[in-house]
């Protein structure tokens, strides 16, 4: 089986790769970084007895990723594709300028949407499957990150409807709404709540690979936080809001 | 991206502060940490005895995410390794091909930037010398200079400033190693009682240019038994064929909560009382897997914990054969008078060319370890001056206690070293409470 992560050169997409590489995948990986990248190709295959291709790619560029990604080759051989990806600005508040707007909107949302399409229907053929991950932030609206958040929400609604697709084609569809995950996003950031383990999401991961459609939350007790999120009146967090600051 | 704050204490408990750290996991992540401080420093595994990585003004770069293999090469036997990579996990690859590094230090969790860093040495450093005689390049990033390749044909003069250099010349990031074929993953211990240290020391120099790791234990708990004890010869029992195996071994947390230690000189002679007869009912000849040869401290981690929240101090020094009658003489003399506790004492062969802060010498090894007391500091200020007086050469990365003065009197290389990195850094950005101490 050949995997393709978009997103693998740092945090959970690394992890993954070498999950995917322990248990004799082939891989093809992706990412900004063609250092980052190299060296975990030459790690893996040293390691593993697995070929892995590497592709620098930037998803903001529609043109980069036709380029680069659609092509014969890739639509025939690969069975399955994870989004490890989320692009986040210190910056990102409500007055964000447009051109940040725009970028994380292609990165966290938009370009993972056309890459989807375009593998859509050799993926259904073959019954691959698209892993997609979330984040708890999606859950409600914030001060803080508030494109980021809304392009997580846009993302997640995308692969509900994905999910009502596997139904049909037999499409393998998963996405792993994540709470705090120990990778450079989460370092240094005093969190109230503890931190998930990247290999042990990783492990998970690829642990659920053949399931039909499948949401989960990582850790697993940011269920209850959404649970509680989506029940109570939007009235009455802000007003909760209010008093812990 | 942020920084984290972390409380670290050095190996030995010498030093603590509260510490700025950043983990990059990319590569232009190095670049815009190392650009993100006025100084900086870049952390291994924190295991060097004295605090080499870290100080109180210097951002920590936290390289553990770069552990990969970025070159091999089975036909020239040489490998390119990320400095993140810990030697454990080294060796779990290369001793697949039977190939191995055999100046690597006594504990397995120390990273590869570490060992270059330190110009470590192992229990072989007679027949081997130090890490130095393996490195083939080193790929640094420095904050002004940016990524530079060293090696005996590029950038030389950094190259030889870096190894043995405590991480001062810029972070490591890769280094290209020649590897040694390793015949056997076991090893032939032969054990021979020693009556005295002059007996020890005769013996040690003898074996001198044998295929053997050669080392003692002695007894240092009194002075009517100083120096008796075993040494050990470990050789590669060549009918057991390496098979790439190497056995799993745990990290283990090396704190001690105990507010007192528990080393003193009763519980010293108790400890070597019982030691001392178990390796005489021993047999004098046993076969010792890689682990139990090479990392003589896997499994017996408490040591370092009955130490106490104080700590301890070790002391490596190198005596050349010419002074080593002198130094030992006055040594005894001064251990007469003060009766220091000793916890360990033990001697080993060591070979190689003394340069700049590198501890490296025709000559042998004294290494002892003693509790964090007064009255074993006012013993060891006797020793330097010891040191100073016979030329020998005390370990920078061992003791934590030296101070400028004695450095710069024992090691004749110490202002060579300060001038080239300052004219290479003349910012002097890398910066870690030992070469504060030193004035690096």
């Amino acid at each position: 089986m050949k995997y393709l992560i978009i997103g693998a050169s740092s945090g959970l997409g690394r992890e993954l790769a070498y999950e995917y590489a322990k248990n004799k995948h082939d891989l093809v990986l992706v990412s900004r970084d063609l250092r980052d990248l190299a060296a975990i190709k030459s790690d893996l295959e040293k390691k593993s007895e697995i070929k892995v291709e590497i592709i620098e790619l930037d998803l903001s560029s529609e043109s980069e990723i036709e380029k680069n990604l659609f092509v014969e080759r890739f639509f025939n051989e690969i069975d399955g594709i994870l989004f490890p990806i989320g692009m986040m600005f210190d910056d990102d508040k409500i007055e964000l300028d447009q051109e940040k707007i725009k970028k994380l909107f292609k990165s966290n949302f938009t370009s993972i949407a056309f890459i989807i399409s375009k593998f859509l229907r050799s993926l259904s053929l073959k019954q691959g499957g698209i892993v997609g991950f979330g984040s708890i932030s999606a859950y409600l609206g914030r001060n803080l990150n508030p494109y980021y958040s809304a392009s997580k929400r846009a993302l997640e609604s995308h692969f509900e409807s994905l999910g009502f697709l596997s139904k049909k084609t037999g499409l393998k569809i998963q996405f792993y709404v994540l709470g705090y995950v120990d990778t450079n996003l989460a370092f240094g950031k005093k969190l109230k709540l503890p931190k998930g383990s990247p290999k042990k999401l990783a492990k998970i991961v690829h642990k659920n690979r053949n399931s039909k459609f499948q949401k989960i939350f990582f850790p697993r007790w940011w269920g209850l936080v959404a649970m509680i999120l989506n029940i109570v009146p939007i009235k009455i967090l802000f007003f909760m809001d209010k008093i812990f600051k | 991206m942020n920084s984290e704050k972390k409380f670290l204490t050095s190996f030995d408990k010498s030093y603590s502060a509260n510490i700025f750290f950043k983990k990059p996991d990319k590569y232009r992540e190095i670049e815009n940490h190392s650009r993100s401080n006025k100084n900086i420093i870049t952390i291994g595994s924190n295991y060097s005895y004295a605090p080499m990585g870290f100080d109180k003004n210097s951002l920590a770069i936290d390289l553990s995410s770069f552990n990969r293999i970025i070159d091999f090469n089975l036909d020239k036997k040489e490998i390119t390794v990320e400095a993140g990579l810990k030697i454990y996990d080294f060796l779990k690859f290369t001793l697949k091909y039977n190939l191995w590094l055999p100046q690597i230090p006594g504990y397995p969790f120390i990273t590869l930037g570490g060992i270059v860093a330190t110009n470590s040495h192992g229990k072989s450093c007679g027949t081997h010398g130090t890490i130095r005689k393996s490195i083939k390049k080193i790929q640094l990033f420095h904050k002004i200079n940016g990524w530079l390749d060293l090696s005996e044909n590029e950038n030389k003069e950094i190259f030889d400033l870096t190894i043995g250099g405590f991480g001062l010349t810029g972070t490591i990031v890769a280094i290209t190693f020649k590897l040694t074929e390793l015949e056997s993953g076991i090893f032939e211990t032969h054990t021979e009682e020693v009556k005295s240290f002059e007996d020890c020391y005769k013996k040690i120099s003898d074996d001198k240019n044998e295929k053997t790791f050669t080392y003692s234990w002695n007894r240092a708990d009194s002075i009517k038994n100083f120096g008796t004890g075993f040494i050990y010869k470990n050789k590669l029992n060549s009918n057991n064929k390496t098979n790439g195996y190497l056995r799993e071994i745990k990290q283990k947390k090396i704190s001690s909560f105990l507010p007192l230690s528990l080393w003193n000189s009763l519980s010293v002679n108790i400890a070597n009382n019982i030691y001392y007869k178990i390796q005489k009912m021993k047999k004098n000849k046993l076969n010792e897997d890689l682990i139990q040869v090479i990392f003589p401290y896997i499994g017996r981690e408490s040591y370092f914990k009955l130490f106490g929240s104080k700590g301890f101090i070790e002391s490596q020094i190198l005596v050349s054969s010419k002074n080593m009658r002198m130094f030992m003489d006055e040594f005894l003399n001064i251990f007469k008078k003060h009766s220091p506790v000793i916890t360990l004492f033990s001697l080993k062969n060591m070979s190689g060319e003394h340069n700049y802060l590198r501890f490296e010498e025709n000559s042998v090894c004294v290494s002892f370890d003693f509790t964090n007391t007064k009255k074993n500091m006012e013993f060891m200020s006797l020793v330097d001056k010891l040191c100073v007086k016979y030329k020998a050469i005390p370990s920078i990365i061992k003791d934590s206690r030296l101070d400028k003065k004695t450095v710069s009197d024992c090691y004749i290389y110490y202002q060579d070293f300060k001038n080239k990195l300052k004219n290479y850094d003349n910012k002097r950005v890398y910066q870690s409470a030992i070469s504060n101490k030193l004035d690096l």
